[in-house]
């Protein structure tokens, strides 16, 4: 089993803990408790409820051990800083990130991370179906 | 000096015209328009630019390359952190001063290599902290970040080191007797120097000492 952290809460973070969750070894991180709440009784891992700037809170969520750590809160900024944080101190093999700013995705894009942008996969979907 | 400050709130505001006052040259960086549009009529002198500092194109309009130090004191830490961390890593800037907003994120300032990340709630809850608790000493000047204090202490009557002189006195480490005050005068003192009830004492000190050197000048705390 994979150890996977998923930080951020919102429609897709909450998607992918809920799809995982059942073959992997899932840890889901989010600043509000109602959120985590509404994952409901399908998701079979950990809830932190937690500020990941904090960095006792990544070391709570095993940050250490951690196969994959995937950022997808909507702050394209602290989707960056804890993603580069990550990498680099715990030396996280897969840091997947959301970064929903296009500029910014092109910033950062040399930092060794996996920057995912939502624009661009929807419109290279929607190229497709022509 | 050239400085880049990025964030126009109270702080970043107060600081860019105090800055401007030591004849350094400032550049001030605010994602707000409407601060901007209100500030542009207030502060001619600084030179003011509109918005979002997490993008390296703005810091590049900021002439960053330029800047001897980058201060970046918005409310947002995350922004702070990528502002202080694009500075440095991409435009070389030798020295990056931050504002932390909440005190538990000051590992992930230190770990992203902010050089100085200054935690302002800390320091005035010491503050704070040590108004409250001592009605006889008073802090007068706090260096480093607070680590050394300068304290001026009322000697009481029933002080243990009353009528002593300087040498039969046993202070902790770390701490001296800077000044005597008595009445009109202004002692320095010397180890045959006695102390007086009601005499006022400067000290320096480290923090952590600080408690120790109250105890041993007027008995408790």
């Amino acid at each position: 089993m994979k150890h996977i952290i998923i930080v951020g809460c919102g429609k897709i973070g909450k998607g992918l803990a809920l799809e995982l969750s059942s073959k992997e070894n899932v840890t889901i991180i989010d600043k509000s408790l109602k959120v985590l709440d509404s994952l409901g009784d399908d998701f079979n891992g950990k809830k932190i409820w937690g500020d990941v700037l904090d960095m006792d809170v990544l070391e709570e969520a095993g940050v250490e051990k951690a196969d994959t750590t995937f950022l997808l809160t909507g702050n394209d900024n602290l989707n960056l800083v804890v993603g580069k944080a990550t990498k680099r101190k715990y030396g996280t093999k897969k840091v997947i990130l959301q970064v929903n700013d296009v500029a910014k995705k092109k910033a950062f894009q040399e930092e060794g991370l996996t920057i995912v942008n939502r624009t661009y996969l929807i419109v290279e979907v929607l190229k497709k179906c022509i | 000096m050239y400085i880049v400050i990025t964030g126009a709130g109270k702080l970043g505001l107060v600081l860019a015209k105090k800055l401007k006052e030591g004849k350094h040259q400032v550049c001030l960086v605010e994602k707000s328009e409407n601060l901007c549009n209100k500030l542009a009529g207030e502060v001619r002198e600084i030179f003011l630019i509109h918005g979002d500092a997490t993008y390296p194109d703005i810091l590049k309009e900021a002439k960053i390359d330029k800047a001897d130090v980058l201060v970046s004191v918005t409310s947002t830490d995350e922004d702070n952190i990528i502002i202080c961390n694009l500075a440095k890593e991409l435009f070389g800037v030798k020295r990056t001063v931050a504002r932390v907003n909440d005190p538990k994120r000051l590992p992930l300032y230190k770990y992203m290599g902010v050089d100085n990340p200054v935690d302002s709630t800390s320091i005035i809850a010491r503050i704070v902290e040590e108004e409250a608790s001592f009605t006889d000493v008073m802090n007068l000047l706090s260096i480093k970040k607070g680590r050394l204090s300068i304290v001026r202490v009322d000697i009481p009557r029933d002080s243990p080191i009353v009528n002593k002189s300087l040498k039969e006195i046993r202070l902790p480490p770390n701490s001296v007797l800077v000044s005597i005050l008595r009445g009109p005068d202004i002692i320095i003192p010397s180890g045959s120097t006695q102390i007086y009830p009601d005499d006022e004492v400067i000290a320096a000190t480290l923090i952590d000492m600080e408690k120790d050197l109250i105890k041993a000048l007027i008995g408790k705390i």
